[in-house]
C-alpha cells in the first residue's frame, strides 16, 4: 500500500529544496569557509522561511573548541597567581593574550572581569563581564558573568 | 693675584728673547689644547649609549596549540618569512624540516614581554586547517609562541642600523679572524701600530693581492665613528691621536666590541647594515653566535669592502674573498687546516627567504602614527625600543592576494584603487592594512588618508538611534519610503533618490535597511533629528567633523576606510566601543617593558539595540544588497555586513563582519573619477573573497537578555502564528512587540505550514 499524501509530500519537499537552492543561493564559484560555530539557538538568522523556530529556553550549554581550554587554561591559572599576588597588570597581559587565543570563552571574559574587579575598576569589571555575557554558553557562565554587573 | 703672575712671566719671556722656544712651547701648547680637545670627545662620547638604536617593530607571534586554526600552506609562509631553514635533519634553532603537514622544528626562542620563550624542539601535526598534534621532547605541549616576525624598524634619516653585540657573544673563531685579518698586533699595540703596517704590506706581498689595511682595528673606529671620510693629512693625525687616546682610555675589550657594532657591512634600501650582529641576521639571518665557519669568514672578508664583496650581488667574488680569509685564518693558526677546507667547500650560506621587512608600509605608517602620538621622532630612532604590534603576516598575505585577485578582474587598466583595513573584532586590533594596489610602495595611504563620502555606510547608525527607542520602533515597524525634498542653503533642495529610483511606498524597518531605501532611511533620520545621528555615530567611534544635514543619512561627509572600521568595529564587537589598537607592548633597549596597550571596552550602544541591527545587516547578505557575498561564503556561515556606493559610482564601499574578523574595503579612484561600480559589484567581492579563505569563525553571539524572537507578518508587521502567510521569526526587546496581531493562529507543525503557504494551501 502507498501513502499517495507521504509520496506527494517527499515530492514537495525534493522539488521545493532545488528550486530554493538555485535561485537563492547556490552560485558557481563558491569557496568554501571554515566553520566553526557554537550558535545561539535562539538567534533569529535572517534568510528565506522556514526559519529556525524560536526556542523558548534558555541556550543550551555546548562545549567549548576541541582543547583550547587546553591552550589557554595554564595562562588563566598563572593569571590568577599573579592576580592574587596583587600583580594586576601581570594577570591583565596573560589573560589578554588566553583572549586573543580563544576569544570567544566566556571563562576568559569572567577571569578578566573578575580581575579588573580585584584591582578596583569597576567599570572595566562591568564592561568586559557584559560582553562576556555576548558569550557565555551555559547557565552558570551567565550567571557568573550577570553577577559582576552590579 | 693671577694678573701678578701672568705679568712677570711675560715679562720673563719677553727677556729671553728665543724665538725658536717660543714657537716650540706654542706648538707644545696648542698641540695640548688639541688633545684636551680630542680626549673630552672621546670620553663624552664612548659609552653605552654612543650607538642610535632604531625601534624594531614586530608582527604577532604565531601561537601554536592543539585546536588553533592554521593551514599547513601558512604556517609554511610564517616559517619562511621567518628565516627558518628547511633542513633534512633539524638541529639547530631556526631550523625547519616539513614533510607534507607535519613539521618537525627547532623554534628560536625569544625574549617577550614579561616572559622568555625557550628555544625547542617541536613536532607539530597539521591537518583540515588546523593544529591537530603538538609534541616537544616526547610530551604533549599545550601552548607557545614563536619568535615574532620583524616587519621593520624606524630609522634616523642616515638609515643607520644595527643590532648591538657584546663581545662574549662573538664565536672565538670570528673574532680571531677579525684580528688575523684586519689587525694581528692587536693585543699589542697603542692604538697605532707600525710594525702592523709593516706586516700588513708584507702579508699583501705574500698573498698576491691587498689582504689587509695598514689601519688598526683602532684607528678604524676612530675614522667611522668620529671623523668625516675625506683623506688629508691632518685628518690621519686627528685618527692616530684619537687612536692613542681610546687605546689608553678604554680597555681592548670595549674598543673591539665597539668595532664590531660599529662596522659598515652593506646597504638595503635606504637601510644601512652596521655591525656584525646585524649582518648575520641579515646575511644569513642566524643569530651571531650560531655563524658556521663559513659566514663569519664572509663576514670578515666583507669589511673591506661591503659592496665589493656582498654576496647577494656578487656571489664570485665575496666567495674568493672569503677562502682567502680562511687561508689567513690558518696562516695565523685560528683555525685548523682542516676546518678550512671543509668550510671552504661550503656554499656562501645566505639567506634565500621572502624578505618582508618593511614590505608592509601601510602598516608601519599606522605604527608610526600611534607610537608618534606619544614618543618623540627621535626617540624612536636611537632608543632601541621593541614595538610588538597585532600585525598578522597570514591574514596581510591573503588581504593583499584577494584585493589584487579582484581589482585585477574588475580593471584592467589598472586605475582603480583600493584600501582595506582588517580587525579582530573582539580585541579591537587592526590585523592587516591595505593602502593601495601596490602594497610594497610606501605612498598615498588611502587606508587612513582617503577621505570619501561614506554612502550607505552610515545607514546602520541611523537605525540604530531608532532601534534603541523599543518603543516607538522596532524592526518590525513600518515606515516610509516615498519621495522627499528638504530645502538647504542658499534655496538648494535635496531630493534624494533610490538607487532604483522607485519609491517602495510602507516598508518595514529591517527590509529598508536590508534593501537599503535611501528615502526610507532619509525620512527615519530626520524623524529622528540629524543632530542624534551625529552623537550616533560618535559613539560608534567616528570621530572628526560630520556635516549636520539630511544627507548625512545616506552617507555625506569626508570618512577614510580606517574611519570607518572604527565604526563597524563598535557594531561588530556588540556595541562597545574601543580604539582600533596595533601596538600590544613597547619595550626598551633592555628588556623592561614601558607601555602596555591594554584591552578595554566601553558599551556606549545598546545591546538589545545592537543585536537588532545586527539581524538587519545579517539580512543585508542574506536577502538584501550585499547577497553576493555567499557566492563566495558557505551557506551555514553567518556574516553581517552593509554595501555602500557614492553618487555615479565614485566610491564602493563594503563593511562586514564574521565570528572573528571585522574588514572594510573601499574601492574608488584617487582622481575621484566614476568606477562604474556599487558596493556590491566592487568592494564586496574583495571582502568575500578575503572572508571565506581567512575568517575562522562564524557570526554567533548569544541573544542578550530581555529578549525574545517573535513570529511577525512581514507584509504589515503584525504579531503573526509560525506557518501563517509571511511569517518572519525576528528578535524584539521584551514589550517592544507589535499590538497587532494577525487573524492566523500559530501552528503545532511549521514545516507543512510553510509548504502550505507557499503553494496556496488554506491558510
Amino acid at each position: 500500500m502507498l501513502d499517495v499524501t507521504l509520496v506527494w509530500r517527499v515530492g514537495l519537499i525534493v522539488l521545493v529544496t532545488t528550486v530554493a537552492g538555485c535561485s537563492v543561493y547556490s552560485v558557481p564559484g563558491r569557496q568554501p569557509a571554515p566553520v566553526e560555530t557554537r550558535p545561539d539557538p535562539t538567534v533569529v538568522t535572517p534568510s528565506s522561511p522556514p526559519s529556525v523556530p524560536p526556542s523558548p529556553s534558555e541556550p543550551v550549554p555546548q562545549p567549548p573548541e576541541p582543547n583550547a581550554s587546553n591552550a589557554y587554561g595554564s595562562l588563566v591559572l598563572k593569571a590568577g597567581q599573579a592576580s592574587a599576588g596583587g600583580d594586576y597588570e601581570r594577570a591583565l597581559a596573560l589573560l589578554e593574550r588566553a583572549q586573543r587565543i580563544d576569544p570567544d570563552s566566556a571563562e576568559v571574559y569572567l577571569a578578566l572581569a573578575q580581575t579588573y574587579a580585584a584591582k578596583g575598576d569597576m567599570s572595566q569589571a562591568r564592561a568586559t563581564a557584559e560582553r562576556g555575557m555576548l558569550y557565555c554558553r551555559s547557565d552558570a557562565e551567565c550567571r557568573q558573568l550577570r553577577a559582576l554587573l552590579n | 693675584m693671577s694678573k701678578t703672575r701672568r705679568s712677570s712671566k711675560k715679562r720673563s719671556l719677553s727677556k729671553t728673547r728665543r724665538p725658536l722656544l717660543k714657537l716650540v712651547i706654542a706648538a707644545l701648547l696648542g698641540f695640548a689644547l688639541v688633545l684636551v680637545y680630542l680626549d673630552a670627545k672621546i670620553t663624552a662620547t664612548f659609552t653605552d649609549k654612543m650607538w642610535e638604536l632604531p625601534a624594531k617593530v614586530y608582527a604577532r607571534p604565531l601561537e601554536l596549540f592543539v585546536g588553533a586554526n592554521l593551514a599547513a600552506e601558512d604556517f609554511a609562509y610564517e616559517l619562511e618569512v621567518l628565516g627558518y631553514r628547511k633542513v633534512n635533519s633539524v638541529r639547530n634553532p631556526g631550523q625547519v624540516r616539513q614533510q607534507g603537514s607535519r613539521f618537525d622544528i627547532y623554534t628560536r626562542g625569544f625574549a617577550f614581554p614579561g616572559e622568555r620563550e625557550p628555544a625547542r624542539r617541536l613536532q607539530v601535526g597539521l591537518s583540515g586547517g588546523k593544529v591537530r598534534t603538538l609534541q616537544g621532547g616526547g610530551s604533549d605541549v599545550d601552548l607557545l609562541r614563536l619568535d615574532p616576525v620583524q616587519i621593520g624598524g624606524i630609522y634616523p634619516s642616515h638609515g643607520e642600523d644595527r643590532i648591538l653585540v657584546r663581545l662574549e657573544e662573538v664565536p672565538d673563531t670570528l673574532r680571531l679572524g677579525l684580528l688575523a685579518v684586519e689587525d694581528q698586533n692587536y693585543y699589542e699595540h697603542w692604538g697605532f701600530s707600525i710594525t702592523g703596517i709593516a706586516r700588513a704590506a708584507l702579508s699583501n706581498v705574500r698573498s698576491g693581492s691587498v689582504v689587509a689595511g695598514g689601519s688598526t682595528i683602532t684607528q678604524q673606529l676612530v675614522k667611522n665613528y668620529y671623523l668625516t671620510p675625506e683623506r688629508t693629512y691632518i685628518r690621519k693625525l686627528t685618527e692616530l691621536l684619537m687612536a692613542v687616546l681610546l687605546d689608553f682610555h678604554y680597555s681592548k675589550e670595549q674598543i673591539l666590541e665597539s668595532y664590531m657594532n660599529e662596522v659598515y657591512l652593506g646597504q638595503e634600501g635606504p637601510r644601512a647594515i652596521h655591525g656584525l650582529g646585524l649582518a648575520a641576521r641579515h646575511y644569513f639571518d642566524t643569530p651571531l653566535e650560531q655563524l658556521g665557519l663559513h659566514q663569519q669568514a664572509l663576514l670578515v672578508g666583507m669589511i673591506k669592502g661591503p659592496s665589493l664583496y656582498n654576496p647577494l650581488r656578487n656571489p664570485t667574488r665575496a666567495r674568493e674573498r672569503r677562502n682567502l680569509v680562511l687561508d689567513v685564518m690558518v696562516e695565523q693558526e685560528v683555525i685548523s687546516a682542516e676546518h678550512a677546507m671543509v668550510a671552504r667547500a661550503m656554499p656562501l650560506g645566505l639567506n634565500n627567504q621572502t624578505r618582508i621587512r618593511d614590505t608592509f608600509p601601510a602598516y608601519l605608517d599606522l605604527v608610526r602614527r600611534q607610537l608618534r602620538q606619544e614618543y618623540r621622532e627621535e626617540d624612536l630612532t636611537t632608543l632601541g625600543l621593541s614595538i610588538f604590534t597585532s600585525f598578522d603576516p597570514i591574514l596581510q598575505r591573503q588581504v593583499e592576494r584577494s584585493a589584487s585577485a579582484v581589482l585585477d578582474q574588475l580593471d584592467k587598466g589598472g586605475e582603480l584603487e583600493s584600501a582595506t583595513v582588517v580587525t579582530r573584532f573582539d580585541t579591537g586590533e587592526v590585523a592587516a592594512l591595505v593602502g593601495g594596489r601596490k602594497v610594497r610602495y610606501a605612498g598615498f595611504n588611502r587606508a587612513l588618508d582617503a577621505k570619501r563620502p561614506a554612502g550607505s555606510l552610515l545607514k546602520p547608525a541611523v537605525y540604530l538611534t531608532a532601534l534603541e527607542q523599543p518603543r516607538r520602533y522596532t524592526l518590525a515597524t513600518p515606515i516610509s519610503d516615498t519621495p522627499l525634498e528638504v530645502e538647504g542653503p542658499d534655496d538648494s533642495i535635496w531630493s534624494p533618490n533610490n538607487f532604483d529610483r522607485q519609491p517602495h511606498g510602507e516598508v518595514l524597518l529591517h527590509r529598508a535597511l536590508a534593501n537599503s531605501y535611501n528615502l526610507a532611511t532619509a525620512r527615519l533620520g530626520m524623524e529622528l533629528g540629524i543632530n542624534n545621528v551625529v552623537e550616533m555615530l560618535q559613539r560608534l567611534g567616528v570621530e572628526g567633523y560630520m556635516p549636520e544635514v539630511p544627507a548625512l543619512t545616506l552617507g555625506a561627509g569626508e570618512y577614510s576606510p580606517m574611519d570607518m572600521a572604527a565604526m563597524y568595529q563598535s557594531i561588530a564587537a556588540g556595541g562597545f566601543r574601543m580604539p582600533l589598537r596595533s601596538i600590544r607592548d613597547i619595550v626598551d633597549a633592555h628588556g623592561e617593558a614601558l607601555r602596555r596597550y591594554p584591552l578595554e571596552y566601553d558599551r556606549t550602544v545598546s545591546l538589545q539595540a545592537m543585536h537588532l541591527l545586527h539581524y538587519a545587516l545579517r539580512e543585508v547578505v542574506r536577502e538584501g544588497t550585499g547577497r553576493g557575498v555567499y557566492r563566495y561564503l558557505d551557506d551555514d556561515f553567518a556574516v553581517a555586513g552593509k554595501t555602500g556606493t557614492t553618487n555615479d559610482g565614485r566610491d564602493s564601499w563594503f563593511a562586514g563582519f564574521s565570528g572573528d574578523l571585522l574588514a572594510v574595503t573601499w574601492i574608488g579612484r584617487d582622481d575621484n573619477g566614476g568606477t562604474g561600480l556599487t558596493g556590491s559589484s566592487g568592494a564586496l567581492k574583495v571582502w568575500a573573497h578575503f572572508m571565506a579563505r581567512a575568517s575562522q569563525r562564524s557570526l554567533g553571539y548569544r541573544m542578550p537578555d530581555q529578549m525574545a524572537p517573535q513570529w511577525i507578518d512581514d507584509s504589515n508587521g503584525y504579531v503573526t502564528g509560525e506557518g501563517c502567510p509571511q511569517a518572519r521569526l525576528m528578535p524584539f526587546i521584551n514589550g517592544s512587540e507589535p499590538k497587532q496581531r494577525t487573524n492566523c493562529s500559530p501552528r503545532i507543525n511549521g514545516i507543512k505550514d510553510w509548504f502550505q503557504s507557499l503553494f496556496g494551501g488554506d491558510s
